[in-house]
């Protein structure tokens, strides 16, 4: 039986459609993250789930039952915001044990469930602040306490990294996951991320302009993501698209490419003839020195050294600007000028450039 | 059920949800409370009606209005009820004003000083009517006697018609000036410091800082206090009617008391509801301008908070 | 910085001074009034030093007033009693009224919400007599003259608006995730009302009850119109207490000080509350 199964579900504002008939099922103990730009409506589909909205159109199931028009108390959830939104007149303790308080929990009951998950997070030293007096890191843990307290089966977590610093994102991310696995809950993550949406997520859900563009594990996604949308929002620096034409050759396709003739072998044969996007991560271009067959000459403009790599700048002769990273070679640094790019056919994604899907390739 | 036995949804009616309603009926209940009166108000103003003389009583629309025109005691009211608004609220604003930049800068005494300034807008204005009445008596009135050791002879206060109308708006000016002085006050505390520190760096000097930085950014608090005075001052009552009640002679007939008057010793129910329906047509254009502008003061408060 | 020239704080402080002499002055004059005997208050030149007597007050409490021509009964102690219940009750009320009415206001954008909120608020600012009158002639056909429901009824005129168009504020200020938070917890709306809303609200609903508990206590023309001498508050009282005869000028100022204690010792105890309502929050103080 599915923890989450949301159908056809819809939503719009005065500005406008912002959930398109989503369709979702999450399986039980997976943590799916919800992933999209800024204003593609995930928090918004948080507070559905929540019952803090209604939907338009669609229905709602938590294990197993409709939950569409269930009050939200009635929904057994754990939610943990954005913004903390820590009730700010009661002690963390407090805060923590709310939803155990709810269910009519005996006094001893809350407090070892509560000393539990805060010894988890480690904010056993500040139970008996107020809110005002916690740090952020320690509003966003005692907020993720709070929704993880009462063990519920499923805990839906909107952004709750983003308001805090790097250093402490960074160990949440390494120490969210076990935890959240431990309890054995069903998790929805939102996040804006896409660095912490393939670290957190069992699989990710894509929202863009309202719809599931794609719903599968990282690798997938990032491998093989469904369009342009996809693939343009995981990855630093941006996947390059270069519009090309493919044509069929007697070894299966080639290209033009910076007015040189790339060969693509075997790799994608359906894209003859189309007009397509060749989708090159810049980290599948390598750069050499002397021209060949299998590459197209660039003008690296500018070398951006960032220690654990660096990010090639390049031109390419009709113009168009391209970027390269490759690993950092100690004591040859590169210079800028003119130089010559190829790449594995395979690794290489085809994307139709009217309708910004993939095209075959690899699964 | 499980889930995948069930058809694809169909679009959902909005829900009307009760609590909202619930919750504000009481409100609802004494909105209707104010209606019901005040369309009987209306209704009357159209009427001759008078409770000595009910066989007379009967439709004549705007005849009552009519009349008012050319009654004399009408414009009597009309001028005495704009001498009274204007000299209030304008010794009001100005003094403080004063009292606000006096008080400005936060400090031990000046806290204090504006804590006990409240007390006098703490009275019941009718009991403050009293006070004075009784401060004001010829025979041991405190203030009778100081304004002697002046040189005053025979100052009659509320007694004489010269002299009323000051004695009332005096009074006035001792309640109401408080009020002033605690919105402008918390403008001044909650303006800026940036422009003054800059202007300070410059060396500009002090009149010219007042009158174009500080004069203009208290202007919204400024208009808010004083549409909010001239509402209150319009409909007076509290204060001259302890006093004088209108006298002596017709002197201090503002609209409601006058109002007042004609309902209780004319018993002209008609005459009285048709002044006030003039009175209630001022306040209301006059409050429609202060909840517009109190409104934007808020906002503008929220912004910064 | 400013530099101030000796002159001018000397100025400042002369000015400052009128100024608190002008305002404090007649309230400390009637305090010194109510403990004067009748012959004191008559003698000029009036002076500050006199022998301090409690008979003022003595008769006023006791309600007998002996004087040459016998024993007179004095119902004030019964105005003052007035106003305390009429005050309290009223306020009471509007807020057991006014504070769900507010956060519905706050929270819910429902047709008619905006409606209802202006109607109340433009009766604030209309003339009370435009209401009063008629609503008189009301009373006495159903009877309700002259009773304290009637009354209190008619205070929530003064008191609701308040209520509604202050602890609204408080509420909207709110974060409404912190409801929802508590909610999704487990918790049904009225206990999040109770548990969350309110006390968050609370220097809101105390600035508005207080405003309100002085406004009416202040009210004259409300009890004037349509309460009889057994109902009347101490600012009608005081004024009947004045027109009667044989009543002595320093008992009136004893009722005036009874009548005016109340709000002005609830004015300075609570006047950080008082300023914030004041303003209605058009200010943050």
């Amino acid at each position: 039986m599915a923890q989450i199964e949301l159908k056809s579900l819809s939503k719009s504002f005065k500005t406008g459609k912002v959930l398109d008939r989503l369709n979702l099922t999450v399986e039980q103990g997976e943590i799916v993250c919800i992933f999209g730009p800024s204003g593609a409506g995930k928090t918004v589909l948080l507070r559905l789930i929540a019952g803090i909205e209604e939907p338009d159109e669609g229905a709602i199931y938590l294990e197993g039952r409709d939950v569409t028009d269930a009050a939200p108390e009635t929904r057994g959830v754990g939610i943990a915001f954005q913004n903390f939104a820590l009730f700010p007149h009661m002690t963390a303790f407090d805060n923590i044990g709310s939803a155990l308080t709810a269910r009519g929990a005996s006094a001893s009951t809350i407090k070892a469930k509560v000393e539990k998950v805060a010894a988890m997070l480690k904010i056993s030293h500040v139970l008996s602040h107020a809110p005002r007096a916690l740090s952020n890191g320690q509003k966003q843990r005692t907020a993720l306490a709070r929704a993880l307290a009462a063990d519920p089966k499923i805990v839906l977590l909107d952004d709750p990294l983003r308001n805090v610093d790097a250093k402490l994102r960074y160990e949440m991310r390494l120490e969210l996951p076990p935890l959240l696995r431990a309890s054995g809950a069903t998790v929805l993550y939102v996040t804006q991320d896409y660095k912490e949406a393939m670290a957190i997520g069992d699989r990710i859900a894509v929202l863009i302009g309202g719809r599931f563009e794609q719903v599968a594990t990282p690798a997938a996604i990032y491998r093989a993501p469904a369009s342009v949308g996809v693939a343009r929002l995981f990855g630093d620096p941006t996947i390059n698209l270069i519009p090309v034409k493919p044509r069929a050759t007697d070894a299966g396709a080639a290209c033009e490419i910076s007015g040189a003739t790339v060969p693509l072998g075997g790799a994608h044969p359906e894209s003859a003839g189309r007009a397509v996007l060749l989708g090159l991560r810049p980290e599948s271009l390598i750069v050499a020195g002397e021209p060949g067959a299998d590459r197209f000459p660039v003008d690296v403009v500018a070398v951006t050294p960032l220690n654990e790599k660096s990010v090639l700048l390049m031109r390419t002769h009709d113009g168009r600007e391209i970027f390269a990273s490759e690993a950092e070679v100690e004591n040859e640094p590169r210079q800028p000028g003119p130089a010559f790019a190829r790449f594995d056919p395979a690794r290489a994604l085809m994307f139709d450039e009217a309708s910004g899907a993939r095209i075959g390739g690899r699964a | 059920m499980t889930s995948s036995t069930v058809a694809v949804p169909v679009r959902r009616r909005k829900k009307t949800h009760l609590l909202p309603y619930l919750l504000s009926l009481p409100a609802l209940l004494v909105c209707i409370g104010i209606l019901i009166p005040f369309v009987t108000s209306v209704y009357y103003s159209m009427m001759r009606y008078r409770l000595n003389l009910p066989s007379l009583k009967g439709f004549i629309w705007f005849g009552n209005y009519k009349e008012f025109l050319t009654d004399s005691e009408f414009w009597n009211t009309v001028r005495v009820s704009m001498e009274y608004t204007a000299l209030t609220v304008g010794v009001e604003l100005v003094l403080g004003l004063v009292i606000a930049l006096l008080l400005r800068k936060q400090s031990r005494f000046n806290n204090l000083a504006s804590i006990l300034l409240l007390l006098p807008l703490m009275t019941a204005p009718a009991l403050a009517s009293l006070m004075w009445k009784l401060m004001t008596n010829p025979n041991f009135g405190v203030l009778s006697y100081l304004v002697q050791l002046m040189g005053v002879k025979n100052f009659q206060w509320a007694s004489s018609p010269n002299s009323a109308l000051f004695t009332v708006v005096l009074v006035d000016v001792w309640v109401y000036t408080p009020f002033i002085m605690i919105l402008l006050l918390a403008g001044l505390r909650s303006l800026p410091t940036q422009p003054f520190e800059a202007a300070a760096l410059d060396g500009v000097p002090r009149r010219f800082v007042f009158f174009r930085i500080t004069l203009p950014m208290l202007t919204p608090y400024i208009i808010t206090a004083a549409l909010f005075r001239l509402l209150d001052a319009i409909q007076q009552f509290d204060i001259i009617y302890p006093m004088t009640q209108g006298g002596p002679g017709d002197t201090l007939l503002v609209f409601q008391v006058r109002a007042y008057l004609e309902f209780y010793q004319y018993t002209n129910v008609g005459r009285s509801a048709a002044l006030l329906m003039i009175l209630w047509a001022i306040t209301f254009a006059l409050s429609n301008v202060f909840i517009k502008q109190w409104l934007k003061l808020r906002e503008r408060a929220r912004g910064l908070a | 910085m400013e530099h101030t020239s000796f002159a001018e704080r000397i100025l400042r402080g002369a000015l400052i001074a009128a100024i608190l002499a002008f305002f404090l002055f007649p309230i400390l004059w009637i305090f010194l009034m109510s403990f004067q005997t009748n012959e004191e208050v008559l003698r000029i030149p009036p002076s500050l030093f006199f022998k301090p007597t409690m008979i003022n007050y003595a008769s006023l409490i006791t309600g007998k007033l002996q004087t040459a021509a016998g024993s007179l009964d004095l119902a004030f102690m019964l105005n003052l009693w007035n106003s305390v219940l009429l005050s309290t009750l009223s306020v009471a009320v509007s807020l057991l009224l006014g504070v769900p009415a507010a956060y519905a206001f706050a929270r819910f954008k429902f047709p008619g919400s905006e409606d209802i909120a202006f109607t109340l608020l433009s009766f604030r600012f209309a003339p009370p007599l435009l209401v009063l009158l008629p609503l008189s002639l009301y009373y006495q056909a159903i009877g309700l003259t002259d009773t304290y429901i009637g009354l209190i009824w008619v205070y929530q005129l003064i008191a609701l608006p308040l209520i509604l168009w202050i602890v609204r504020g408080y509420f909207e200020d709110i974060s409404p995730d912190i409801e929802y938070a508590y909610r999704i917890a487990g918790h049904s709306w009225l206990q999040t009302f109770m548990r969350i809303a309110i006390p968050l609200a609370r220097p809101g609903i105390a600035a508005a009850g207080l405003l309100a508990f002085i406004f009416c206590w202040n009210n004259f023309v409300f009890a004037l119109i349509l309460a009889s001498a057994d109902k009347q508050p101490v600012t009608v009282g005081a004024l009947a207490f004045v027109t009667a005869s044989g009543i002595q000028y320093g008992q009136i100022a004893a009722a005036i000080v009874l009548s005016i204690t109340p709000t002005l010792a609830l004015a300075l105890y609570a006047q950080r509350y008082l300023v914030e309502g004041l303003s209605l929050g058009a200010v943050k103080g």
